[in-house]
């Protein structure tokens, strides 16, 4: 008996805790619609999430001081998907259900986007993707997600775009030559997914090889085995796919080999915020959308960079900062633009979209491979040079010229 | 006049959750599926555990399930609710002829061979690109019973349920005999009769199998696998949390700790957006520490100690 009551006090204490939410649900439904409401998950553990939420709240609060939308105040509304897909999926549906937002916003991982999509469709909200590169992604959405629009590019977008740059550079400093080009690439589905769009795109206009390794994001951090296979290989390009986790050991490690590419370049998401302090960190190239250096080119990305600083002390460390930031913008013009939240007509507006982002380049949505509403869809080549991301490419864009060849240790 | 009224109150308990699909929303039944899924994993480990024997090869066995059954709907063309009984059929097959190899193994011995097999599972399914969808993984052409929440919530609860009905089993059958003999010296086992290897073999396959489902059950519930989703180390520790906070050797101890962790964490999470993984942390050391018989042990000991305090007076 005393264990059946245990059952039915534990059952009982869930149920009041699920009620209470559902109970704010039923408050939020009642009142008048004063403010709009943008929903968002991000994983707030991962610098990516972390500050792509504070520059979202940022933007925000921004247009807000701005007098809002139409007379009426955002409020933005954030929920950590811990990187989990049954977490992710959840946040939805309480954005949806029990929040009432009128706009779904954010995401960073692939895995995680993939548990989220049922709901989605499910409710047939308009989302504006930050994240979830896997083209798995834009197969599980298929081509009827016309409320879908993705910000972020595709894995596919940014293989071709990295083929496009390399060319580009190669054509303009006659000495750069890259003829043979190895990736050491963390063993998950992001790494895994580079090197198949890479072989694709590198392996006929060069000679391409790489090599997994276990990220120092999952336990890993040994990389000698994939730096020694790349040592054996020669390469002009050494490029590896991992975490912000695994910059530093990497090179570390790379100098303890006296492994000595032509260039050496990384494509995490996200870098350590201190990279750029250590003295290894000179002349390594990366791939990224955004770097402070953006602001010399940028009124709007001077801007959004001053206000985050202003705002929160510490400066932007991911592109997921100005393209979080860019997400709200591009929502609030959209819902001006339409006068109404309603889904149809914000999907309209947001068709028509042309915003000139901090990122350095203005968003615009069109077809992808299966999507009607993709947004960007290149990343840029960036150099660490002398504590600072300096863009290479694309020229128009660019904030400094390449250093060629990475020096020796 | 006991075993009744136990009854009837598990079976006001089971009529409650069967009805919360009436009165919650798509939320908080989102959030209820999580913890079942949890609570049925914790209850399974904790099932192996009254044998003596620590198994940390959860996440491996509920992602072959995962893997099982999303392949076979792909690959095979099977219905995605025949795919989750093929996934617990797979997964005892599996675990029947590993177990007859390790099994043999003791203590830290069998341990580190079950987490080893995790990684081991994981690796194949990463390599097997063309049969698996490698690293990036499968993706269904929907989930079962289209997505319903209360479809979703009743399939979670029926492998729960069918979960604790096996562990409520093992409780009043002569498992419990064998098991608690095993756990408590094996050469005294073996002395009276007991056939250890047979009773390990036996709660090591059933075990496999509720956790083969219930990864069967979460694959089709979301539509889509990967190996970093399906084999997450959290499929392993999360539940020895829940375990150890509720309190082992029982059905209800890994039930109110996974109830206690899964709200806890929701509403953690809710209230702390920046930082509940921290506090979330700090809650399970500190109840280890400090409650290591765990929350129904601690419950007991106050009940004793009232009924002595009650004589005493």
């Amino acid at each position: 008996m005393k264990k059946a009551l245990v059952i039915l006090v534990f059952i009982t204490m869930a149920v009041s805790v699920f009620a209470m939410g559902d109970k704010e649900g039923t408050a939020a439904a009642g009142s008048a619609p004063a403010t709009i409401k943008i929903g968002a998950t991000w994983p707030l553990g991962d610098i990516t999430g972390k500050q792509g939420s504070m520059a979202a709240q940022q933007a925000v609060d921004e247009i807000n001081a701005a007098g809002g939308i139409n007379g009426h105040k955002l409020e933005l509304i954030v929920i950590d998907d811990e990187l989990k897909a049954d977490k992710g999926a959840a946040a939805i549906e309480k954005l949806v259900t029990v929040d009432q937002v009128d706009v779904i916003i954010g995401g960073m991982a692939s895995g995680v986007a993939l548990g989220q999509i049922p709901a989605m469709k499910k409710y047939g909200k308009v989302v504006v993707a930050t994240g979830a590169a896997s083209y798995k992604v834009e197969e599980a959405l298929g081509a009827d997600a016309n409320w879908y629009f993705h910000l972020h590019p595709w894995d596919y977008n940014q293989g071709q775009s990295y083929a496009d740059g390399w060319a580009a550079i190669q054509a303009k400093y006659p000495t750069i030559k890259v003829g043979r080009i190895f990736l050491a690439y963390e063993e998950g589905a992001f790494g895994k997914a580079s090197f198949d769009s890479s072989k694709v795109l590198f392996g006929n206009a060069y000679t391409f090889d790489g090599a997994p390794f276990k990220s120092a994001a999952f336990g890993g951090g040994d990389y000698a085995a994939v730096l020694d296979a790349a040592k054996q290989y020669k390469p002009d390009l050494f490029l590896w796919a991992g975490y912000d986790a695994d910059a530093l050991p990497m090179l570390e490690q790379a100098k303890a080999m006296k492994f000595n590419p032509g260039i050496y370049l990384g494509a995490p998401p996200g870098w350590p915020a201190d990279f750029g302090k250590s003295p290894l960190a000179n002349n390594v190239m990366l791939y990224g959308m955004w770097a402070p250096a953006v602001n010399d080119i940028s009124p709007a990305s001077k801007k959004f960079y001053t206000g985050f600083v202003a705002k929160y002390g510490v400066e932007p460390a991911t592109y997921f900062a100005p393209l979080s930031y860019s997400a709200v913008y591009i929502v609030a013009d959209a819902i001006k633009r339409a006068g109404t939240t309603e889904t149809a007509a914000l999907i309209k507006a947001l068709e028509a979209t042309s915003y000139a982002s901090p990122l350095g380049q203005t968003i615009t949505f069109s077809p992808a491979n299966i999507i009607k509403h993709q947004g960007i869809r290149n990343q840029k080549i960036l150099q660490w040079q002398n504590g600072r991301q300096e863009v290479i490419w694309p020229f128009e864009s660019a904030t400094s010229k390449p250093v060629y060849p990475f020096p020796a240790w | 006049m006991k075993l009744k009224g136990s009854y009837l109150a598990a079976a006001a308990a089971t009529a409650v959750v069967v009805a919360f699909p009436a009165f919650l929303g798509a939320y908080p039944l989102a959030v209820a599926r999580s913890i079942m899924t949890y609570m049925a994993l914790a209850i399974s480990w904790d099932m192996l555990l009254r044998s003596g024997q620590i198994s940390f090869g959860i996440a491996g066995l509920f992602g072959l399930g995962s893997y099982a059954s999303a392949l076979a709907v792909l690959r095979g063309g099977m219905d995605p609710f025949t795919s989750i009984l093929f996934a617990s059929a797979f997964a005892a097959v599996m675990s029947m002829l590993l177990g007859l190899a390790i099994l043999r193994l003791r203590a830290m011995y069998f341990s580190i061979t079950t987490l080893a097999l995790m990684e081991i599972f994981k690796i194949v399914i990463h390599n097997l690109h063309d049969f698996s969808g490698g690293p990036e993984g499968v993706v269904l052409p929907e989930p079962i019973f289209g997505g319903s929440a209360p479809a979703l919530f009743w399939l979670c609860m029926a492998g729960l349920f069918m979960t604790i009905g096996v562990s409520w089993y093992f409780e009043k059958s002569k498992m419990h005999l064998a098991l608690t003999a095993i756990r408590n010296d094996e050469t005294s086992a073996r002395s009276s009769g007991v056939d250890i290897f047979k009773y390990l073999l036996i709660a090591f396959v059933i075990t496999s199998t509720l956790q083969g489902m219930m990864g069967a059950i979460q694959v089709q519930s979301y539509g889509f696998t990967t190996p970093d989703t399906a084999f997450d180390a959290n499929f392993t520790l999360l539940p020895l949390a829940m375990a150890l906070l509720g309190g082992i050797h029982s059905t209800i101890g890994p039930m109110a700790g996974a109830v206690l962790l899964g709200v806890a964490s929701e509403w953690l999470k809710l209230k702390i957006p920046y930082g509940h993984l921290i506090v979330y942390g700090f809650i399970i050391i500190l109840v280890i520490l400090f409650m290591p018989q765990g929350l129904v042990g601690l419950a007991r000991k106050t009940i004793r100690n009232g009924r002595t305090g009650v004589r005493h007076e």
